[in-house]
């Protein structure tokens, strides 16, 4: 049987695999397997990885998805107040910077461990790893140094601050995040995780321009990475359209693989990136919620025949919304087995 | 105070918007009141035209990007604020707007970037923060006698939650408010579903933050007829 590691195997040896590889971004959807609500299940990493696995089982998607919610890492460094809902990620209830001043206040813990939310997550990767017994990459996400800072003081003051606020201050505190997310990358690939997703959505085309992702983002996507290594990193783009900033990430960064918003144009992206790069299309999965099978299939349809055309290709979905309905899930599944399928006759040909 | 005087002007602040330099902006601003141009002038020649263009985007063939909204539509507001005191006689109110985030929404980003759009278009705004609850908004609406209440919801379960939008609705029906008071919403999952606003009971949405203007007004003026 060819696994989700052998696709991405193939892949990252520049051979074609049996079929486009799929990366289906289910996350709190797990706690809906497993019977549980949602704040009972992200209390515990054996719950989540459980629910991954029966996901992933029930599905047929090529990964495993070692993440618990975003707000976490505001938790780790110091969010006291996380608000559950019942259908969808816990969000953020407390500012860890209310204010700027409190920015020179604002301390790394000195084990990402000590934090027992974290701990829980890690063991969920050390589970998934054992479990998928190198059958399927497991994936570990962080959010970059550029975009932490959002979840711990709110995007409008950080918008302000990184705009037209205090340089030294901001330097402060995104050496603080820098730091933070490297320990963050280096922890999770100790925990099992096998691909590590770096999301930065306020570094993205959505949020700023391309001159100020130069000139205040992209040196700290380098920064980030220096010590980890780029090597297994993935650049998602967080929900923004990360098209005009690739040219640079890619002649910087040493990235290799690039998870693209719905709104990027693939054929774009890969003449930008040239042959060597993987990437991500991602579709619109806040349409799953009510597209009918048919509409589904079209546009998977469309994705993948785009997609093949400009090889190095992975098929993928944003953080896909609670409220998709199962059967809109197994037809996007069934449309992009279908329609990613190489055939076998050229399954592992060189495709560079 | 001739028209090269404000074309310049107007120039001038689009360039500082685009490069999102706010110091530059608000210096621009001081110098046109320094050569003599009217509060109104300001307001309506330079900042209302440099908000809408800037956000419209026909100021640049990119696509404008959130920080630029952000920062346009924040100066707009606090020179609306600054200068509204100054203008000769008292500005219209061209309708009042009870503004919030969802229950269990606490991204305020697309809401604060309205409200200054709004504001400098001299509608009056009540702005009740971030994860509101659905009887807040029906109450201050009422308290305020607004013809619209804006929702803004950053996530999917926060736009179609039974708490949010949906659940305004409800209570406009159930009281007998729906001709009194109008429901319009916005966020990033209506820009993934152009259709979403209907579903969650809505009686219009805006695309980008500069068309909430016209589009408020248009539900401002149904109810008043």
């Amino acid at each position: 049987m060819t696994t989700g590691m052998d696709r991405f195997a193939a892949l990252l040896t520049g051979k074609r695999p049996d079929r486009v590889p799929i990366v289906c971004n289910l996350l709190d959807q797990g706690a809906k397997e497993m019977g549980v609500s949602l704040k009972e299940y992200y209390s515990r990493g054996d719950l989540v990885a459980e629910g991954q696995l029966r996901m992933r089982e029930k599905y047929g998607y090529d990964t495993l998805l070692g993440m618990f919610y975003s707000a976490l890492e505001a938790e780790a460094l110091g969010c006291r107040n996380i608000i559950y809902a019942d259908d969808g990620p816990p969000n953020i209830g407390h500012l860890v910077i209310g204010s700027t001043g409190d920015i020179t206040k604002l301390r790394l813990p000195e084990d990402l461990d000590d934090n027992p939310r974290f701990r829980e997550m890690t063991a969920c990767i050390g589970h998934l790893k054992r479990e998928s017994a190198g059958r399927w990459p497991v994936l570990g996400v962080v959010t970059a140094s550029f975009s932490l800072p959002a979840m711990l003081m709110g995007i409008g003051p950080y918008i302000d601050l990184f705009l037209n606020g205090d340089t030294k201050l901001l330097d402060h505190l995104l050496t603080l995040c820098s730091q933070f997310c490297s320990r963050q990358i280096i922890a999770l690939r100790e925990a099992g995780a096998d691909l590590i997703v770096y999301a930065n959505p306020v570094a993205s085309a959505t949020f700023i321009t391309t001159s100020k992702f130069r000139e205040l983002a992209l040196p700290w996507v380098i920064r980030d990475l220096e010590q980890p290594g780029p090597a297994g990193v993935i650049f998602f783009n967080g929900g923004g359209r990360i098209n005009p900033i690739l040219a640079d990430l890619k002649r910087h960064t040493g990235l290799g693989a690039f998870y693209l918003n719905p709104f990027d144009d693939i054929a774009e992206a890969r003449s930008t990136l040239g042959p060597n790069a993987l990437i991500v299309g991602a579709i619109n999965d806040i349409r799953l919620i009510d597209w009918s099978p048919l509409e589904i299939d079209r546009e998977v349809e469309r994705l993948m025949l785009t997609g093949k055309q400009a090889g190095g290709f992975i098929f993928g979905t944003l953080l896909m919304p609670f409220s998709i309905p199962e059967p809109n899930i197994r037809a996007m599944m069934s449309a992009a087995v279908s329609y990613g399928n190489y055939g076998s006759e050229d399954a592992c040909a060189n495709q560079n | 105070m001739t028209e090269a005087l404000v074309q310049h002007t107007l120039g001038a602040y689009l360039k500082a918007l685009f490069d999102t330099d706010k110091a530059t902006a608000l210096r621009i601003v001081q110098e046109a009141l320094d050569n003599h141009m009217t509060p109104e002038s300001v307001i309506f020649d330079v900042v209302v035209p440099g908000m809408e263009q800037m956000i419209g985007g026909m100021i640049s063939d990119n696509q404008i990007t959130l920080s630029q909204h952000f920062l346009a539509s924040q100066i707009a507001e606090e020179v609306t604020d600054r200068l509204l005191p100054l203008f000769s006689s008292a500005p219209a109110i061209q309708g009042t707007v009870v503004i919030g985030t969802s229950f269990g929404d606490f991204h305020g980003l697309g809401k604060k970037i309205v409200t200054g759009c709004l504001r400098a278009r001299m509608f009056q705004i009540i702005d009740l923060g971030i994860n509101v609850a659905p009887e807040r908004f029906i109450e201050a609406a009422l308290e305020t006698g607004a013809e619209v209440i804006g929702i803004s919801s950053m996530m999917v379960h926060t736009a179609t939650g039974d708490r949010g939008p949906k659940k305004v609705r409800q209570l406009l029906r159930e009281q007998g408010l729906e001709q009194k008071i109008r429901l319009i919403v916005g966020g990033a999952p209506y820009r993934f579903h152009e259709n979403l606003y209907r579903e969650v009971g809505a009686n219009a949405w805006a695309d980008t933050a500069a068309s909430a203007p016209a589009v408020v007004a248009a539900l401002v003026k149904e109810v008043r007829q």
